[in-house]
């Protein structure tokens, strides 16, 4: 189980650093498609900033930010994006992922609505990849004991 | 010309990772492993830049090196942590 570290300058540059880490991996996925990055390297860099909070506060204290069934539910959601306007081009008469069909819902010409849409998906891929890689460190740093077997153990422990 | 700098630069700290490199494989202890790859990561973030220079396109590596910055910096806090509490992050 991770633990609170009892160094202040870790916890203080940690807390501070956080929102910076933030706004740098939104930056990496919005510009995606002018410079090195998107969807999945935004989302490990925003996954790494709750993976810093989590290393240095603690596992409980980071369990109140961001729950495990949290994490999972936003994996699932990050692909719903990704599955839905993918579907979405289906229904409108192209391809799976045919961004240029959007343009009819989105009101704008082709080109722009190839744009967005491939900045939707990356959206969605981020925000998946962000709560896999919690989801992943969550049952690393627990030792892959869940919840109610934890209450079990320590009852048992009684 | 300038490129040139760059390029001998580059090789000069190519180099100086190799002497880290020997630190963190033989170095006697865990502390001096930590810090001899801690510091291989900070050679690499300047031998991007540099390649950035050479190829004339900076803005694409500065980003590329400061996400390696990022994960260099909660990899070493990470593994500081494991060490102070012998076992356990």
């Amino acid at each position: 189980m991770t633990r609170v570290t009892d160094d202040i300058i870790i916890r203080t540059v940690a807390r501070v650093f956080m929102p910076f880490i933030q706004i740098y991996a939104l930056y990496v996925i919005m510009h995606g498609h002018h410079s090195p990055g998107g969807g999945f390297q935004g989302g490990v860099i925003l996954g790494a900033s709750f993976i810093l909070y989590l290393i240095t506060h603690g596992v409980e204290d980071a369990k109140k930010r961001m729950s495990e069934l949290r994490a999972g539910l936003f994996s699932s959601f990050g692909l719903l994006i990704y599955s839905g306007i993918g579907l979405l081009c289906l229904i409108m008469g192209g391809n799976y992922l045919d961004y240029g069909r959007l343009s009819t819902i989105l009101k704008v010409i082709p080109a722009q609505a190839r744009s967005l849409g491939i900045l939707g998906v990356e959206i969605g891929v981020g925000i998946t990849v962000m709560a896999v890689m919690l989801s992943i460190f969550f049952d690393i740093s627990t030792g892959g004991v869940l919840p109610e077997d934890e209450e079990g153990l320590e009852e048992n422990d009684e | 010309m300038m490129s040139n700098f760059f390029l001998y630069l580059g090789m000069g700290l190519f180099t100086l990772v190799f002497l880290c490199l020997y630190r963190g494989v033989f170095g006697p202890g865990v502390l001096n492993r930590i810090a001899a790859i801690s510091a291989i990561g900070t050679k690499t973030l300047v031998i991007l830049l540099i390649m950035g220079f050479i190829y004339h396109r900076v803005e694409m590596f500065v980003d590329i090196s400061m996400v390696y910055a990022l994960l260099n910096f909660i990899g070493t806090i990470a593994a500081a942590k494991y060490l102070e509490n012998g076992g356990e992050i």
